[in-house]
């Protein structure tokens, strides 16, 4: 959980573009730290971040460390560049993650260090924090892969 | 007597060319959909009185456009449905609304649609940096429209219930059966599974062959009061009953239920309001944006159980020609081309009226029409009787 990744000063991939609601969650992967939102009210955990929480529609959202571990939902091996700024990423495995904390909780994510092949739906994975031009992006591997 | 407050009767069904080449004009494609289909239903644009249509932009004229073109003295109702609907069936649900709520009399709804607004293959220049709902995708390399959503899904759901590929195929390969049937279906030869499984990926495990295919081409549909429908000249294919649906934490990527999204709540409420039920239904076209769209369908509609459409397709035969349930008679957005769910319900009305030549179901009474996928669905209920 506390390994940074890095990538090359001039990756061309697209950054995230932190807002008001999205301000904690890119300033804790700055920090190494996973983050989600957790309602106060009927403390339920989303993803992404939002204005309210969708359960239960309260406003009182914080900010909670979660424990970056996770199970691999679903993945997609992209080999052509849809955005041009993935051209020399391919191929590339976009997945969608589940976090233990809580059933449904899901983010969108590539898996690193690992190939296609070594994938399986339900693997156990771990959070990895990887710099991309003065941002760092949340990413997952599977538990026990070498960096 | 149906569900609606008014009877609502779908009178006219018109298309353009559909075209694999060329760059035709999309005023000039709308404009003949849109005049087929009322010449097909007896009546002229000063009979209309409601529009709407469904677009992503500026491919496709807007319904004050085509107001202006078609001489209809003026709207009573009309809107250009943004793509959160379900696809272009949201220009007809929005229609049958505007009738049965007595708005309006006589609506028109289509959908153009050309293949340089709907090829999203390539390399698209992006934005280097991403905000809103992008910033937890786009950085990802979750790009290019909903493919990457696409491959998830069908990733989930082989691995959720036991699956192989070969059950995607299996809807690939009925569309062709069923376009060789279809004079104007852009894909016409036949397809083996082998074929389907050879077909290159398109974000592993999303093929070629999943994927529906782009044309140059538009699609309009009349609907009327049930009670004009019997003055007009076709035979009146009534509205028994329609629905939309979402489903919960409504998102392409992040709902509650991934695989089936609003498709569950959609046809829960669909027959909830209608006189019949699944087993009643003798036609189905259903979307096929992405093969696995159609299997959700099935399923969501209750065709067979969740997990289960794999083996109550079998090898295909139930769904093709001359089977209990023929399933996209005229070939589907994979074959015949893609028109966003408009001419699934026009080939459905072609179907009740006995219409469609070669490919005619013998004495189709009953047709569900499903449109769109996981959290923009929508689907009727159609029938000649009343």
């Amino acid at each position: 959980m506390t390994t940074t990744r890095e990538t090359t000063t001039i990756d061309p991939r697209p950054l995230p573009e932190p807002d008001a609601v999205s301000a904690f969650f890119w300033e804790g992967a700055r920090q190494q730290r996973l983050m989600v939102q957790r309602c106060e009210a009927c403390r339920s955990m989303q993803y992404p971040p939002d204005v309210a929480c969708i359960r239960c529609q309260s406003t009182q959202l914080e900010p909670t460390q979660v424990s970056g571990r996770g199970t691999l939902y679903s993945y997609a091996v992209v080999d052509r560049a849809y955005h041009a700024g993935f051209v020399d990423a391919v191929p590339y495995t976009v997945a969608l993650v589940e976090l233990v904390e809580q059933s449904g909780l899901r983010m969108i994510t590539n898996i690193v260090d690992a190939e296609p092949e070594q994938l399986r739906v339900g693997m156990d994975l771990d959070v990895v924090f990887e710099r991309r031009r003065g941002m760092v992006l949340p990413q997952f591997r599977p538990v026990g892969a070498a960096t | 007597m149906s569900s609606l407050s008014r009877d609502v009767a779908i009178v006219g069904v018109g298309y353009s060319d559909l075209s694999r080449e060329g760059a035709p004009d999309s005023r000039k494609l709308t404009f003949v959909a849109v005049s087929e289909a009322l010449a097909d239903a007896g009546l002229a644009g000063s009979d209309i009185d409601g529009i709407f249509e469904y677009k992503f932009g500026p491919e496709s004229p807007g319904a004050q456009e085509v107001a202006r073109l078609i001489g209809s003295p003026n709207l009573l109702a009309f809107a250009d449905l943004m793509p959160n609907n379900p696809s272009g069936l949201g220009g007809s649900l929005a229609a049958v609304m505007a009738v049965a709520s007595g708005v309006c009399d006589t609506v028109l709804s289509y959908r153009c649609l050309t293949r340089a607004a709907g090829y999203t293959g390539g390399v698209a220049a992006g934005p280097d940096t991403v905000g809103g709902t992008w910033q937890y995708l786009d950085p990802y390399g979750c790009v290019g429209g909903i493919l990457v959503n696409m491959a998830l899904v069908k990733r989930r759901w082989m691995a959720e219930y036991g699956r192989t590929e070969e059950d995607f195929g299996r809807i690939a390969v009925n569309a062709r059966r069923w376009s060789s049937l279809n004079p104007r279906a852009v894909l016409r030869d036949l397809i083996t599974i082998d074929d389907y499984l050879e077909s290159r990926m398109i974000a592993d495990p999303l093929r070629l062959l999943d994927c529906d295919y782009p044309i140059n081409g538009a699609c309009a549909t009349i609907v009327t009061t049930a009670e004009r429908a019997r003055d007009l000249q076709q035979v009146p294919v009534i509205v028994d009953s329609m629905a939309y649906g979402t489903g919960r934490g409504v998102d392409w990527t992040f709902a509650d239920d991934v695989l089936y999204g609003g498709a569950v709540p959609c046809a829960e409420k669909l027959w909830e309001r209608s006189s019949y039920t699944p087993t009643d239904i003798d036609v189905a076209q259903v979307y096929d944006g992405f093969t696995n769209v159609t299997l959700h369908w099935i399923e969501a509609l209750g065709f067979c159980g969740f997990g289960e459409s794999g083996d109550w397709i079998g090898d295909g035969s139930r769904i093709g020609p001359g089977g209990e349930l023929p399933l996209n008679t005229a070939g589907g957005q994979l074959a015949e081309g893609r028109l966003h769910g408009v001419s699934f319900l026009n080939e459905a009305v072609l179907q009740l009226r006995g219409q469609c030549d070669e490919r005619q179901v013998p004495d189709a009474e009953v047709a569900v029409v499903a449109s769109g996928l996981y959290p923009q669905c929508g689907a009727m209920v159609l029938t000649t009787e009343l």
